[in-house]
């Protein structure tokens, strides 16, 4: 167990590095001079050349990669183009709106989700499958910004329970940190719950059907147990599975909630720095991006094992 | 008494559904203070140096925390600002400043004459305007602590025009170990003398910025009328909030949330105009000029012929319906100077007047001989009049007969290639669009696209030199009537040699809560003294 941690830690670090040296070059590559942008309509060729020599972007592109790449290894992840602030403290800003964001969505969409799915897969054929299921499609299909517009219309404009936009920390105050919340978490969540609805629900069918179900239900156990302890358990491989590939996915749909519900979050941060190319903000985000997926996914891999014993050896 | 699991959680959930559910149902959004606005402004502070940038975000900040020797007031005429009284010597070679009593730094300093001199010299470092007339600045000195010159070789018009300008660069008055830095560096600091203090313990970047009345200000006795008079804070914050999106700020606005949105675009402004509690108001009435640029240095447009063909393809009213749909605020416009300012004219402007010609463009092109090679037309998909004007022009090249080569980017792609020279199939272009406001404009001499001095000048780099001894002669000119008349002259050769296209005129609305009134009509910039909230 701990030497399958310790090689899927390592294999990590070469991700990472991988995707460092692809962002890097993306960057490079991409259309886009952030001195031209730093420096304005009226500089000078002079001018533009000083402020090049003094931001490095001069060097060879091999020279600007290792001395990046030197100083995130000692966790310097540089200094901010347009800001001047160094990117790990404007990360550090932006973290607390994003993992607020995150966490709750996650919580409502595995809590509701899987809800919905166990419940579909139990009365499969019914009303109410056929109403978790039609929902599911919707939920899928509507695009998170669609729905976060939608959803500020009816709750903040016409019913004024909600704020529009905005976060407040949560040191501020739990209720309204939580107000500000809610909105972005459920535009967020929906698309996630739909998926995971539809996973849990076809496993849990496939698991409803095996004989010691059918043993289960004729020793005279409640439907409840069958379905949380016999049932769930066994279908949550797949289930953990699509979890851990909607927290990755979350990843690009936090962009998108935190600019339309205006939440200073990680997201906003590196949209911004993509306008300006801030190449030292987004290569910072995207580390730290590419980190988060990288063990969302060894945690995943680790859920496997608690959940199905076969899986350890 | 035994409590079992299930108990416990019904318990729990009854309990926290009580405490929560008042303040989920009575919740309403939170309304701004009565003494705090809340603005959106058309971006993101980025930079906090308004003499080293032309940002107009920088602009608003610098207003708020800087002052300036003069300001024009709303009629473009410009007065004494931080400036007691000023004398000019018969030989109108030497102008003689005095600073008023009272002008304090943020910080607690007397603004003094050498932080004043260190100001001007690093606004001349900067800004076009200042440039210019520093071609004829033989000395600036220091006479006493509030007192100093500025001394010319040769007399100059402008000098008190160019000291009160309203658009970017900002000729704010810095401290003089903050104005002495590198010129090519910003000045990160936030220390001021104007009316408002920055607030660094609760601005967050790239969120909110705050700023807070300074109360050691001491605001001119005269009314407020655009940068000129009185600067009084009646409020005791004003927090920027840093919004992208468009139907979210509307939204807020709405709700309460916030008190100002500088840019709700206009074909969300019905969702606006019914609601008593908003107020829409033109501002900046010279608004925007929009301009097609035309690289002079590669075929077709380095031939005179291409580019008049150009002013004939064009049909300024199709580019401004498609890019902001509501007629009431924008026009179509023949001046090179724009159709706001007091340079206007419709000297040489029977293209505009005869309307689009395909045929005519068509002829001029084969009179430039052209050879059948693609014309790249820089489109900035992330802003719409860009957008839709790129895409216009490309069809209506395409209806003369002319290749079109679309380069999709955003902006940003966009303002790192238009200052490439090379020819357009080795990273070059013909064509981009881009604005300025109509305050620009009017000035031949400030604004750095009525530069014609070839390869220095700006991007297209168009060269006449008829036209930049005519703006030379029009910053000499010691009346107002004298240079509309140099003006009219500027106008008549550069629609016969053509430096660029313009594409109309749009002045746009602000919207805020009705309860807040105040607000100054200045050009390009949010001004937030004389703003009072009930």
């Amino acid at each position: 167990m701990i030497a399958f941690i310790v090689r899927r830690l390592v294999s990590t670090v070469v991700v990472m590095a991988i995707v460092a040296i692809i962002v890097f070059l993306l960057l490079r590559l991409a259309p886009g001079d952030p001195v031209a942008i730093v420096v304005g309509d009226n500089a000078s060729p002079d001018q533009i050349t000083a402020v090049r020599q003094r931001l490095g972007l001069d060097d060879p592109l091999i020279v600007q990669f290792f001395r990046w790449a030197g100083r995130v290894l000692v966790g310097d992840l540089g200094i901010s183009i347009f800001s001047n602030e160094p990117v790990s403290k404007l990360i550090a800003q932006r973290l607390e709106p994003t993992l607020s964001l995150a966490v709750t969505t996650i919580i409502l969409a595995v809590v509701l989700a899987v809800t919905a799915g166990v419940l579909a897969a139990w009365k499969v054929g019914t009303w109410l499958d056929r109403t978790v299921m039609a929902l599911s499609v919707a939920s899928f299909s509507v695009p998170v910004f669609v729905v976060g517009y939608i959803l500020i219309y009816v709750f903040a404009i016409q019913l004024r329970w909600l704020p529009v936009q905005g976060y407040q920390p949560i040191a501020d105050g739990v209720v309204e940190w939580f107000r500000h919340l809610v909105l972005p978490s459920i535009a967020l969540g929906l698309a996630y719950v739909a998926l995971i609805a539809r996973i849990t629900r076809t496993a849990m069918l496939d698991v409803l059907a095996e004989d010691y179900i059918r043993t289960a239900h004729a020793k005279g156990v409640a439907t409840g147990p069958v379905l949380m302890k016999h049932a769930l358990k066994n279908a949550g491989v797949p289930i953990v599975t699509v979890i851990g590939i909607g927290v990755a996915l979350l990843i690009g749909g936090v962009v998108i909630t935190e600019t339309v519900f205006n939440i200073p979050g990680i997201g906003r941060l590196v949209v911004d720095a993509i306008q300006y190319r801030d190449y030292p903000i987004i290569q910072g985000v995207m580390l730290l991006f590419s980190g988060v997926y990288v063990i969302v996914n060894l945690i995943v891999d680790l859920t496997y094992t608690l959940l199905d014993p076969r899986i350890r050896t | 008494m035994a409590t079992d699991r299930r108990k416990f959680l019904k318990g729990t959930a009854a309990t926290a559904a009580f405490t929560a559910a008042p303040g989920v149902i009575t919740a309403r959004a939170q309304a701004t203070k009565k003494d705090t606005v809340k603005a959106v402004l058309h971006g993101d502070l980025k930079v906090f140096d308004p003499i080293w940038t032309t940002a107009n975000m920088t602009g608003n900040h610098g207003l708020l925390i800087y002052d300036t020797l003069f300001g024009k007031d709303e009629k473009g005429v410009p007065h004494p600002q931080m400036v007691e009284k000023y004398g000019i010597s018969d030989d109108k070679k030497t102008y003689t400043f005095q600073l008023r009593d009272g002008l304090k730094f943020h910080d607690g300093q007397d603004v003094t004459s050498a932080d004043c001199v260190a100001s001007i010299r690093r606004w001349a470092a900067r800004d076009a305007a200042a440039q210019h007339m520093f071609r004829r600045v033989s000395d600036t000195r220091i006479k006493d602590d509030k007192t100093f010159e500025i001394v010319l070789s040769e007399p100059y018009g402008l000098v008190i025009d160019a000291l009160g300008k309203m658009e970017t660069n900002l000729p704010v008055m810095m401290r003089k170990k903050d104005a002495e830095t590198d010129p090519n560096q910003q000045v990160t600091n936030k220390i001021g003398s104007g009316p408002f203090k920055f607030n660094e313990t609760d601005t967050r970047a790239g969120q909110r910025y705050v700023y807070d009345r300074n109360p050691d200000y001491k605001a001119r006795s005269e009314a407020a009328s655009g940068f000129s008079g009185g600067k009084v804070a009646h409020l005791e914050r004003v927090i920027i909030e840093n919004l992208a999106d468009q139907q979210t700020a509307l939204a807020a606005l709405k709700a309460g949330e916030i008190d100002f949105y500088e840019t709700p675009p206009l074909d969300l402004l019905d969702q606006l105009e019914g609601d008593k509690n908003i107020k829409l108001e033109v501002l900046n009435k010279g608004g925007n000029v929009g301009m097609c640029r035309l690289n002079w240095l590669h075929p077709p447009f380095d031939n005179v012929h291409a580019r008049q063909a150009m002013l004939h393809l064009i049909k300024q009213e199709d580019i401004l319906q498609a890019a902001f749909g509501n007629p009431t605020y924008f026009k179509g416009c023949g001046s090179l100077f724009g159709c706001s300012g007091n340079m206007q004219s419709d000297v040489n402007t029977e293209w505009f007047k005869g309307g689009q010609n395909i045929e005519k463009a068509k002829e001029l092109f084969k009179k430039a001989g052209y050879d059948g090679r693609p014309v790249t037309v820089l489109q900035a998909t992330n802003i719409g009049f860009m957008n839709n004007a790129a895409l216009l022009i490309a069809q209506w090249l395409q209806q003369a007969g002319i290749k079109v080569k679309l380069e999709a980017s955003d902006w940003g792609g966009v303002v790192t290639r238009r200052a490439v020279k090379k020819p357009p199939n080795e990273g070059g272009w013909n064509i981009f669009i881009t604005w300025g406001s109509g305050e620009g404009f009017n000035n031949p001499v400030s604004f750095l696209a009525h530069t014609a001095n070839g390869g220095k000048g700006w991007f297209g780099w168009p060269k006449d030199d008829l036209h930049e001894k005519l703006k030379d002669e029009w910053a000499a000119a010691p009346t107002l009537e004298e240079r509309q008349a140099i003006a009219r002259k500027m106008q008549d050769n550069a629609w016969n040699f053509v430096p660029m296209a313009v594409l109309g005129q749009w002045a746009p609305p602000v919207s805020y809560r009705s309860n807040i009134q105040g607000f100054l009509p200045i050009p390009a910039h949010v001004a937030f003294w004389n703003v009072k909230k009930a």
